[in-house]
């Protein structure tokens, strides 16, 4: 056991400040797992918050504890649904024959259509989604305004709980990006098409929509008081487009709404999903030190180390297959062959590869939080 | 005709639209335009593996292909249809709902030259062991984005075990999350989480079949 000499909150700064902690922080992204390891099914997630709350933290418990939690619940990142990202059509457990410890997915629909494109234009995406949101919720927007207040109130109290049992919480506002938020409502195959036939309304489009979507946050978290902004970027990278399609579409919105939270005093966890490597280089273009660089495992991290150990924490990525059918082994060499790569000099969180997979083995996830709590890289 | 399939090929939609009409409209043997059109897609294969196109070519010449057929599928002779290179049948298992990569997948594999029966997303082992046995396809490919589809596959596998079918099918499994140590441990054939790539091993399996 390494002899720690920084509290969870000092050694996670430390790595976002890109400077060397006592040991590497460990903060997975834990939800379902964390229900299913405690026998409560998924449904309690969105039936029974306090049930669900008391199972993340007794699962917390009983894996040792770590750095701190992403989020405080399940329902976190839909507080702030209502502007600052997108509806999604939802496959929840317990409904439509769906059982009742199923995992909860999101389905491709086409919720948005072309004529929407000129509304958002014309009335920015705030003045869009009042009519949106009843359209796509098939209720009225005072309904979905109560519905995410007491989402938001739940929260708050599921964060101060967290806080009580001496925990931070790393999640003041979900966040989308402009081409999260289109690819998702027009389906992307859809979206592709619009980004190559009909490219200025496309661009047209998110100049409408960014300033809003920056304004969204910042009240987010100001009614969270919490400046930690989640942002998960899905769609949208090199494994998908060509960097000329980033460059127009992508970088340009990300970098103007990370300069705007980092201007206010937030933290960003880019949340990066499919393969990012090629998109790498542009990160540099971000504030020092203001990002953290999370990877799901198909981004390759070295390169990431490369490209970014002076300039943006970096966080990952034990792959999901690896918690889920890996041995303890396999999770300790490769939580250590991070450890000793991207953790060299600072600046590296260990976490899941995306979230930790609802079926993972818990021994494979104790050995991962367990491992920088114990080994001592040779650099 | 190298024309319509270099308009293909280069995304040329209004192009190709205008070149298939102008083909049909001079009696151009439809079966030969397609053939054109499987040309183009080959080349943004081509133009894929060596990285100077992206998953969004795929998707958008995976359209345009659509398109093409179906404005020529109608006047295609009975039985010219049915001259696939192999039958495949193609699945998201059961409990994952994700059908992006699977739907890429079927449109490049019909562009191939493949028969392709796309049973859905959400697919129980049976219905895909049956549909393996009513057609007599040599080739499965199941999907997945989630980690609890590793054991819907390797039910699937286990099933198709079951129906004495394993040793006439070659199974690939496909999806983000897929890796080598998922593919042996679903006990699968073959594994990618790239779509191109996958359809190339299609194709060997195809060449190995016959």
């Amino acid at each position: 056991m390494i002899t720690e000499s920084m509290t969870p909150e000092e050694r996670i700064r430390a790595a976002v400040d890109l400077d060397v902690p006592d040991r590497v922080p460990v903060v997975p992204l834990m939800g379902q797992f964390a229900l299913r390891y405690q026998d409560v099914p998924q449904t309690e997630a969105y039936r029974n918050p306090p049930r669900a709350l008391q199972a993340l933290i007794d699962t917390f418990d009983a894996l040792g504890g770590y750095d701190a939690v992403v989020g405080a619940n399940l329902l976190w990142p839909r507080y702030s649904w209502r502007l600052s990202a997108a509806p999604t059509r939802m496959r929840f457990p317990g409904k439509g024959g769906v059982s009742e410890d199923a995992q909860i997915q999101a389905m491709e629909r086409e919720i948005m259509t072309l004529e929407d494109y000129d509304t958002i234009i014309n009335r920015g995406w705030n003045g869009f989604c009042e009519e949106f949101l009843p359209r796509v919720a098939g209720r009225p927007l005072e309904k979905i305004d109560a519905l995410q207040k007491a989402i938001l109130e739940i929260s708050l109290g599921d964060a101060k709980a967290w806080s009580e049992h001496g925990v931070s919480v790393l999640g003041g506002s979900t966040t989308w990006s402009c081409t999260m938020i289109l690819s998702v409502c027009r389906t992307l195959t859809q979206f592709t098409l619009d980004l190559y036939r009909r490219p200025d309304k496309v661009e047209a489009v998110m100049d409408a929509m960014v300033s809003d979507l920056i304004e969204n946050t910042i009240n987010d978290i100001r009614a969270t008081d919490n400046p930690w902004v989640f942002f998960p970027l899905e769609r949208g990278s090199g494994f998908y487009y060509p960097m000329k399609i980033f460059e127009r579409f992508g970088f340009p919105y990300l970098k103007k709404m990370v300069d705007a939270f980092a201007a206010e005093g937030f933290t960003t966890i880019l949340h990066f999903d499919t393969d990012w490597t090629l998109n790498l280089p542009y990160l540099k273009d971000l504030p020092k030190g203001k990002c953290i660089c999370e990877l799901d495992s198909t981004t390759d991290i070295f390169k990431a180390k490369e490209i970014l150990k002076d300039h943006m924490c970096i966080m990952g990525d034990v792959p999901a297959s690896l918690l889920s059918i890996g041995t303890t082994e396999d999770v300790v060499a490769y939580c250590e062959k991070l450890i000793d790569i991207v953790g060299k000099g600072g600046g590296f969180i260990l976490s899941t590869g995306c979230e930790c997979p609802i079926d993972a083995k818990f021994d494979n996830v104790k050995a991962m939080i367990d491992t920088p709590k114990n080994y001592l890289p040779a650099n | 005709m190298a024309d319509l399939a270099d308009a293909l090929a280069n995304l040329d939609e209004d192009e190709v639209r205008r070149l298939v009409r102008e083909k049909i409209d001079a009696g151009a043997e439809p079966m030969s335009i397609v053939h054109e059109c499987r040309k183009g897609m080959d080349i943004v294969g081509e133009r894929y593996k060596n990285k100077d196109y992206f998953l969004s070519e795929l998707i958008i010449s995976g359209e345009m292909f659509k398109e093409a057929m179906a404005v020529i599928e109608p006047m295609l002779k009975a039985g010219q249809q049915s001259d696939p290179i192999s039958k495949m049948v193609l699945a998201t298992v059961k409990g994952d709902i994700h059908n992006i990569g699977k739907d890429i997948v079927a449109t490049l594999l019909t562009a191939a030259g493949f028969e392709v029966y796309d049973l859905g997303i959400d697919v129980a082992p049976g219905v895909i062991v049956e549909k393996l046995s009513e057609t007599g396809a040599p080739i499965l490919g199941m999907s997945g984005l989630l980690t609890p589809s590793f054991e819907s596959m390797k039910e699937t596998v286990k099933a198709v075990e079951a129906a004495g079918l394993r040793d006439k099918v070659k199974v690939i499994v496909g999806g983000g999350i897929m890796t080598e140590m998922v593919g042996k441990y679903v006990g699968a054939d073959a594994f990618t989480n790239d779509a191109s790539e996958g359809v190339d091993m299609c194709r060997r399996f195809a060449r190995e079949g016959k």
